[in-house]
């Protein structure tokens, strides 16, 4: 187990190269030039050749690339080109992905803490109006698209009933959180409970659960001890693709809520062509997802004893 | 020899979308105190419906048991509270079943699917539930029982893991041991070993055995009286000898005559039953092997034939009654001319 984890530790920066390079070829060779961008479309040719000279961007790619991966080794991951000029793009991404852990950490945990007993319960009483009801519900939930369900609670809750404020961030005990989380959790509650009664019902058909009906155990151990386990292995997977989109933020929900986390920063930086905050915003990404499926592969082995690693 | 279990005019039926399938058809059978009773038939005869039938393990819906009596030590199991049962199971009455692999909870070590057996019926605690799980586990033959309890199914190989779900059957030393298939999945030596193992066991609790199985050959050397299951009903029930003596039914006749057997010294041609068994949904009239049968006569078409006696303890549902004695021992003749 240990060997395994150095080896995909290991394994780790390259990969992180490979994502790396590859930004940087897409941004090198990408339609708009940041020095246009930052003078203006109507600028003196030669000075936007100056700026370019300036930012470093007539160099070779290679050049650019070696230079740009030397630096980020020493943690400067450059400054912000147009967006918010000169300022350093850790700074610009440590208070953005603060916020957005934070936000999407509270957002993993009420659709757990949610959709696996929704559908536990859907599972128990599957097949009477209870299950249909829940079930419908779920879908439903999973139906509605962030941009038309946020503004319409925006809408009720905000101002018309004037019970919760209408976006801004104040950590994540302040009343602001109410509403984005419910908002980015509707999805994932569904994706859970849908799974997690899937998964027990299967399993509830299993022979091994007739070999504990026919030890005499009671019901209740049967289903909490014998089938649950076995039901809750296959929600891990999910479970890493949601940890690894932990940093990612949502597009959507922050802008509408004016939330200042990567999502937001992401949005902003896309469309200003902020190529120093995209580069570090893609890196950040693969970093994510590539702790997730390590903690993901972790995870399955305390849970399922059939998988051991070498 | 007391009379442990009791069966009378079972009937189970299934709701499907296709229709009700009738699965057990008015089936009646005892087992005596320290008895082994073997169940032959081919698939979807109801053999095992009936045994899971008579533990209410059949899942409702859409099974559903429509008639019928299961007496067990002075009480109706069919009427008891599900409370009662539930202490009935794996008491009482245990059950291992088909496939080894799939019978045992992949998550959890041998340690805890047997010591909650013994928590839950002999009201032992945690240690006292381990150290006798390690006997049993020795009992049934697991080499390094101290080490391995902890190991996990898959761990096991498939011998090894019908070992423990035996162990875990005879864990709260049960009146009956319900076997259904147990072999079935098994390799030919680690048959004959499990086999062996159940036999001894058998002997040295004194509980009875119900062993159901497809394969009347092995049935041979461990049962004491056999029932041949067709179509959800009995067709013939005979203590173990008198059976392959002189079957007294056409199917059972059949069954006899589709084993291949080593003992002879001409190679004589099997002889497959041929057609297939009827459509339990659309259930016929008559004798349900009628179809099938060779020696079926006008009247097996219209009216089904009951259990008639046929000489002491052997019964056979036949209108026809053939002697099977004869019939086999012309078949054999006549397959060695053959090979001349």
């Amino acid at each position: 187990m240990t060997a395994y984890l150095v080896r995909r530790l290991l394994w780790m920066p390259f990969l992180l190269l490979i994502v790396t390079f590859l930004t940087f070829v897409l941004g090198y060779y990408g339609p708009g030039d940041p020095a246009q961008l930052l003078l203006g479309q109507h600028s003196n040719p030669e000075a936007v050749e100056r700026l370019r000279h300036e930012l470093g961007l007539d160099r070779p790619l290679l050049v650019q690339f070696a230079d740009y991966v030397w630096r980020a080794l020493h943690g400067d991951f450059g400054e912000s080109l147009t967006m918010a000029r000169g300022r350093p793009v850790s700074d610009l991404l440590k208070r953005s992905l603060s916020i957005t852990l934070q936000l999407n950490a509270v957002v993993l945990v009420v659709s757990l803490l949610v959709g696996v007993p929704l559908g536990v319960f859907a599972a128990l009483k599957r097949n009477t109006w209870l299950d249909y009801l829940t079930m419908t519900g779920v879908v439903v939930a999973i139906s509605l698209p962030t941009f038309l369900i946020a503004p319409i609670l925006l809408w009720l809750f905000a101002y018309k009933w004037r019970l919760l404020p209408p976006g801004g961030w104040n950590g994540i005990f302040s009343r602001n959180i109410i509403l984005p989380v419910i908002v980015m959790s509707a999805g994932p509650i569904a994706v859970f409970a849908r799974q997690t009664r899937a998964n027990l019902i299967d399993v509830l058909s299993q022979e091994y659960i007739r070999t504990a009906y026919a030890k005499g155990l009671h019901e209740r151990r049967i289903f909490f001890v014998h089938a649950l386990r076995n039901a809750l292995i296959p929600l891990l997977t999910i479970l890493g693709l949601m940890l690894g989109s932990l940093v990612v933020g949502s597009f959507i929900t922050e802008t509408i809520f004016g939330i200042p986390g990567v999502g937001r920063l992401a949005f902003q930086a896309f469309f200003s062509r902020d190529y120093p905050v995209i580069m570090a915003l893609v890196l950040l990404i693969a970093i994510g997802y590539a702790l997730a499926n390590l903690l993901v592969d972790i995870l399955y082995a305390f849970v399922d004893p059939r998988i051991r690693y070498q | 020899m007391g009379r442990l279990l009791e069966v009378k005019n079972l009937e189970t039926r299934f709701h499907t979308q296709d229709g009700t399938v009738h699965a057990v058809n008015g089936v009646s059978f005892y087992v005596d105190e320290g008895e082994t009773l073997g169940v032959v038939g081919e698939s979807g005869s109801g053999k095992s419906v009936t045994m899971l039938s008579v533990m209410r393990l059949i899942p409702q819906p859409p099974g559903e048991i429509t008639n019928g009596e299961v007496w067990f030590e002075g009480r109706d199991l069919l009427k008891i509270d599900k409370e009662e049962m539930r202490e009935v199971r794996g008491n009482r009455i245990a059950m291992i079943f088909q496939d080894p692999m799939t019978s045992l909870n992949p998550v959890l070590t041998i340690e805890r699917q047997i010591t909650e057996v013994l928590e839950l019926h002999l009201g032992m605690n945690h240690q006292q539930a381990r150290a006798r799980a390690i006997e049993l586990l020795k009992m049934v033959g697991i080499p390094a029982a101290e080490e391995r309890i902890d190991s996990y199914p898959h761990q096991f190989s498939g011998g090894m893991r019908q070992r423990v779900m035996i162990a875990m059957g005879l864990a709260c030393h049960p009146r009956l041991l319900i076997a259904d298939e147990p072999t079935t999945a098994l390799d030919v030596t680690i048959q004959a070993q499990i086999v062996e193992l159940v036999k001894r066991l058998r002997d040295e609790i004194g509980m009875s055995v119900i062993w159901i199985t497809h394969d009347l050959a092995l049935l041979a050397g461990l049962a004491d009286r056999i029932i041949v299951m067709y179509a959800g009903q009995i067709v013939e029930s005979s203590p173990v000898h008198e059976l392959y003596k002189n079957p007294r039914h056409p199917y059972t006749i059949g069954l006899l005559q589709s084993i291949p057997r080593l003992d002879e010294k001409q190679r004589e041609r099997l002889q497959a039953i041929e057609g297939l068994p009827p459509d339990l949904i659309d259930y016929p009239t008559g004798c349900p092997f009628a179809p099938r049968c060779r020696f079926a006569i006008e009247k097996c078409w219209e009216v089904d034939p009951p259990l008639e006696e046929v000489s002491k303890g052997h019964y056979s549902a036949c209108w026809v009654k053939p002697e099977g004695a004869e019939i086999m021992h012309q078949w054999h003749a006549s397959n060695t001319e053959e090979s001349q």
